[in-house]
């Protein structure tokens, strides 16, 4: 389909696929709407996955000059978020320090193996309820905690938790941004869960007030 | 259903079909089991936790940063079937 003149002179009206099609042109007005449009997007998931704001903001730039090189390859049978978050995940991996990487996903199979907690009933705290985000006050100690925990899981295996439970995407998405299968996405989202929750365990239980 | 089976499966009853065969013993299961009803509400509030930590934006400088880039990078691409003529060893980073 063509793209009217009208449309042409306004890209911020545009859908994302008539505005990439724009922007495929060699429209420049095109290309950096799209840019406006995902920058904050782009941004956060870096930041999510790098956890440093100098990384993500290099990982955003990288990303956009990478979206820029391979426009032309997006054909469109993927959702554009999903191509950019393949791309901001091969530029974060990319950066990851692999040695130290690597040791950690070996200690991490051991989650496959029968590692339910068996004296967990001696925490009254731990109710039924997982509470709202929203009523969740996230004070400095806490904070530091969910970090040094994030820290200290795998890069692979954080796109995975970040993709899964904080962005809300799709086992069949996530997988495909990290080129696994269903069922090895799966796998290391079970790991992810079960590493942050040992890790979180302790100041949960000492803490109840902070879900109620 | 065992307490390891329950723990295998137990992140798919996280946020998977809950009327599945699977999903139904897993349920029967933690109905009687206090030690995996603890452990999969401390998952859950695992991912809370983590949901509840507020989105960062993007810094100014880097904003900045970022649209010099996109500009240097349309300003040298003239039109589309022309686009060969960029050069190999050009840097677009500053």
């Amino acid at each position: 389909m063509s793209i009217s003149p009208v449309n042409r002179r306004v890209p911020r009206l545009l859908a994302d696929d008539a505005l990439i099609e724009q922007a495929k042109t060699g429209d420049h007005r095109a290309f950096t709407e799209l840019v406006r449009r995902y920058e904050e997007t782009v941004y956060r998931f870096s930041f999510k996955i790098c956890r440093d704001q100098d990384k993500a903001s290099e990982t955003l730039q990288d990303t956009f000059v990478n979206v820029f090189r391979k426009l032309d390859s997006f054909d469109g049978k993927a959702k554009f978020s999903t191509w950019l978050y393949t791309i901001v995940t091969n530029n974060c991996l990319m950066k990851r320090r692999r040695r130290k990487s690597d040791e950690m996903e070996e200690s991490l199979e051991a989650y496959d193996h029968a590692h339910l907690p068996h004296d967990d009933t001696q925490h009254p705290v731990l109710a039924t309820s997982a509470g709202d985000p929203a009523d969740v006050v996230i004070t400095k100690e806490l904070r530091g905690i969910l970090d040094a925990a994030m820290e200290k899981l795998p890069e692979d295996y954080r796109v995975v938790f970040v993709m899964r439970d904080i962005e809300g995407r799709s086992t069949e998405e996530t997988a495909g941004v990290l080129g696994l299968s269903i069922e090895a996405t799966k796998s290391r989202l079970r790991r992810a869960r079960a590493f942050l929750r040992d890790q979180l365990h302790p100041y949960i239980t000492a803490h109840p007030e902070v879900m109620s | 259903m065992k307490c390891e089976d329950v723990y295998l499966h137990i992140c798919d009853h996280l946020d998977e079909d809950i009327s599945s065969p699977r999903c139904r013993m897993i349920r029967e299961h933690l109905d009687a089991c206090p030690n995996c009803q603890a452990y999969l509400s401390s998952l859950k509030k695992t991912i809370t936790l983590y949901k509840a930590i507020p989105e960062p934006s993007v810094p100014a400088h880097a904003h900045k940063e970022l649209f010099k880039t996109i500009s240097v990078l349309t300003s040298h691409r003239a039109t589309p079937v022309k686009r060969k003529a960029r050069s190999k060893g050009t840097t677009l980073r500053h």
